[in-house]
């Protein structure tokens, strides 16, 4: 491996180094080396949802904006310009970066469920949903399930905090009794601290009272 | 001149230590597909990236010549390198309550495909991938990179 492969290492340790240079009282004499030139390359392409989006390629030299599909601009050297947009053919990109293209993951999944007033008890719409959840779930082969507690303003902070614990806990049991394994979930309770819909204290609010799960 | 050594050593210390719990912390997203060989440098640690691996702050993901490894960030955003890439999580930074947001990456070598999440949805200028020779700012969504 190059010594320049770990440019970044070099410029982590440095802040330690220099420090150490200072309460020497030392001239701190050994430069830090210059990047090795690396040509890149950078490539704007649809979001899985189809959508493109911008980038901006930027050294020393100058700037190069991206935001039409498929178009690239490769910089030879820290000291070059980021060259002009050129668009690139699907069939280039697929040799280019089909390997890292087909390890990309899935988002994440987000269901939100909600409860009856003051109870944990899902209003029966919420009721609907769990076999959709149950079957992500499933389908994903979850890695990590994070359910997370809510609760509107109505009572004491510690009371909410405690009922937004109670909801959490009874969906992670419903997805127990579906056959995950309670190690890949992670429960928390934020009580009335974290509002999906913004009121003031003692509001009730049908919205706020929820639980949201993310299935990774 | 011994003083000077003995609190130099003492000073040097604390700073190493304050880096270490630092580094220790929440997990910022897990392992989601690995392929061949792939690790995860974490300090001197080297672990292999095995599906569900929670990731920090700091780091190092790492695929040979026959790997592969995607990952998914707690905002959504998703790297994938393909074989003999190498890139740094330098900082993570996703409390929009706070306004704590930041995304930087640093790619050494190989091929990266990036689909930015939340934090680039929230703030503009959040999310930067650098690379030797030239820093991407990143305003949304999917683009690949490559450094040879």
């Amino acid at each position: 491996m190059l010594a320049g492969e770990r440019w970044y290492e070099g410029c982590r340790g440095s802040l330690v180094g220099g420090a150490l240079c200072l309460m020497l009282l030392a001239s701190c004499t050994t430069p830090v080396p210059p990047p090795v030139p690396k040509q890149s390359m950078f490539l704007v392409v649809p979001d899985p949802e189809g959508k493109v989006g911008q980038i901006t390629v930027t050294n020393q030299t100058g700037t190069q904006v991206l935001d039409q599909p498929r178009q690239a601009s490769t910089v030879q050297s820290a000291n070059d310009a980021p060259s002009p947009p050129a668009t690139l053919q699907e069939t280039e990109i697929k040799q280019i970066f089909g390997e890292a293209l087909a390890a990309q993951p899935t988002a994440p999944a987000r269901f939100i469920l909600y409860f009856k007033d003051d109870s944990e008890e899902l209003t029966p719409e919420s009721e609907l949903l769990l076999p959709e959840v149950f079957r992500t779930v499933r389908d994903r082969g979850a890695l990590d399930i994070s359910v997370i507690g809510h609760t509107d303003t109505i009572g004491t902070r510690d009371y909410n905090y405690q009922l937004s614990l109670r909801r959490a806990r009874s969906v992670a049991d419903l997805l127990v009794k579906q056959g995950v394994d309670r190690k890949i979930l992670d429960i928390e309770s934020h009580g009335e601290d974290n509002l999906l819909v913004k009121t003031g204290d003692q509001v009730r609010e049908p919205r706020n009272r929820r639980v949201e799960i993310t299935v990774w | 001149m011994r003083d000077l050594i003995v609190i130099t050593v003492a000073m040097v210390l604390v700073l190493v230590l304050s880096v270490a719990v630092a580094s220790a912390a929440s997990p910022i997203g897990l392992v989601k597909v690995t392929e061949g060989s792939a690790t995860v440098q974490r300090g001197d640690e080297t672990l292999p990236a095995r599906l569900g691996l929670a990731l920090q702050e700091g780091d190092i993901l790492r695929t040979g010549a026959d790997g592969r490894v995607g990952v998914v960030l707690r905002d959504d955003t998703r790297l994938s390198l393909g074989p003999e890439s190498e890139i740094l999580i330098d900082r993570f930074a996703f409390a929009p309550a706070q306004g704590r947001l930041g995304l930087v990456v640093k790619m050494a070598r190989g091929i990266m495909a990036f689909v930015s999440g939340n934090i680039a949805k929230l703030s503009h200028d959040a999310v930067r991938v650098e690379t030797p020779v030239a820093i991407v700012g990143v305003r949304g969504t999917q683009f690949l990179v490559k450094v040879e």
